[in-house]
């Protein structure tokens, strides 16, 4: 592990893998899809058919072990049949999806042999298999974050990036005026016009 | 403005779980602070998916799978997720929300000495400890050199030191090639992972350092 620090540029990481485009992309998403609507178990067998044998061969390479490669390959699809519903089509590939929740079982059962406990730290470092962060203040109520979601997709663009900027990423409206080369005044005034316009559109109760 | 990041090599290690427990901890909670990170990190998974399900070759030891397959459909229950309650943490007369990767382990109560206040996390991770790190308004740490390496994440507040100064979200790796003296005027709340076997290996002196013995 060195040189620890580096720069953040997006242009480093815009590698794409050619052999992605040979995999079924499509049928696996909506397979997924389909377990996670109907508990469809044709569908869910497709998705079996396709992910176990390349998850054990996953699993040999991590342990070195056929048990634990099995194990693998249960513990991963397993979540896959039971929070398929967690999928969202829309920010990316079912392998991709299916790769993070088999790389998620592999740490909690390398940190199970290592330490021999049953922990399942995964859940709260990788937060892409997650639900939405729905517990902090304010915003617990599911379908409350729906509504305003909903709101705030009918700002103009500008006003939304403020908007998200802020209260989404939790940025300072400095680092944000910095972030979109405006300047701070600008955006506390978008800022001030977006939640006028999302306290008239959602009654004044949401204060 | 986020200035320091983890390294290509930490990101990538974190995105193939790889890295231990508490540094991936930390790049988690990196990760809340920025988004630019997140996205090479998705890059990064989306990389790894594809060599590890891209390929398309036969798959002949389907018949081992049945009884797996009979086992896990029979069961209907979809998963239900607990509700994740992230208390904010009061510090300084202060509230704040901390990344939920570090929120959600328990940790020791707060010990104070000095300007100086740390809170071990109660994770089992060999030879590294994490620990929440407070330290009040004009407050600083003595001059030090690390033996093993500190990982430091800004979560609020600032601080500086003869590098600059650092906003929340900056990722700090030292190693034994850097020392620095951090102070901060506001006062700040870091989460820190140390080395603490090489740093043992230093002997005496920091045993004899009270300070020492604190932030480690």
């Amino acid at each position: 592990m060195v040189d620890q620090v580096s720069r953040c540029d997006p242009h480093v990481v815009a590698r794409t893998n050619k052999s992605m485009e040979q995999a079924p992309t499509q049928a696996l998403s909506e397979a997924l899809c389909k377990v996670a609507q109907l508990r469809d178990k044709r569908a869910f067998a497709m998705l079996f058919e396709y992910f176990a044998p390349k998850i054990k061969r996953f699993g040999i390479k991590q342990f070195g072990n056929e048990a634990l490669a099995m194990e693998l390959v249960q513990d991963t699809l397993t979540t896959v049949w039971r929070k398929a519903h967690l999928y969202h089509p829309e920010r990316g590939a079912a392998t991709t999806w299916v790769y993070t929740v088999m790389r998620n079982a592999s740490f909690d059962a390398l940190r199970k042999i290592k330490s021999n406990k049953e922990e399942h730290l995964s859940e709260d470092i990788w937060p892409l298999l997650q639900e939405e962060q729905s517990s902090e203040d304010g915003f617990s109520d599911h379908l409350e974050d729906q509504k305003i979601q909903e709101h705030i997709g009918k700002l103009p663009p500008a006003q939304q990036d403020v908007v998200k900027g802020v209260y989404f990423q939790q940025m300072s409206q400095e680092q944000l005026a910095e972030q979109l080369d405006i300047p701070v005044g600008t955006v506390k005034s978008r800022l001030r016009l977006a939640l006028q316009k999302l306290r008239a559109e959602m009654g004044d109760s949401n204060d | 403005m986020i200035k320091h990041h983890p390294s290509e090599q930490l990101l990538s290690q974190y995105s193939k779980g790889e890295l231990p427990a508490t540094l991936c901890m930390a790049v988690s909670a990196h990760l809340d602070f920025c988004s630019c990170c997140k996205d090479k990190v998705a890059a990064l998974e989306l990389n790894q998916a594809s060599s590890a399900f891209g390929e398309n070759e036969g798959t002949s030891d389907l018949d081992d799978f049945s009884d797996m397959f009979a086992q896990i459909t029979q069961n209907e229950d979809i998963y239900q997720a607990k509700p994740f309650h992230n208390e904010p943490l009061s510090y300084q007369n202060k509230r704040v929300v901390l990344p939920r990767a570090i929120a959600s382990s328990s940790r020791s109560k707060f010990v104070q000495l000095g300007k100086l206040a740390r809170a071990r996390l109660n994770i089992d991770d060999g030879e590294l400890r994490a620990s929440l790190l407070q330290i009040d308004a004009s407050g600083e740490i003595p001059h030090h050199t690390h033996t093993g390496f500190e990982l430091t994440l800004l979560l609020d507040g600032e601080f500086s030191d003869e590098n600059g100064s650092y906003v929340p979200g900056d990722f700090i790796w030292l190693d034994g090639k850097h020392h620095h003296q951090p102070v901060t005027m506001e006062g700040c709340l870091c989460f820190t992972v140390v080395n603490s076997a090489l740093h043992f290996n230093k002997g005496l002196s920091k045993l004899l350092n009270p300070i020492g013995n604190l932030i480690y």
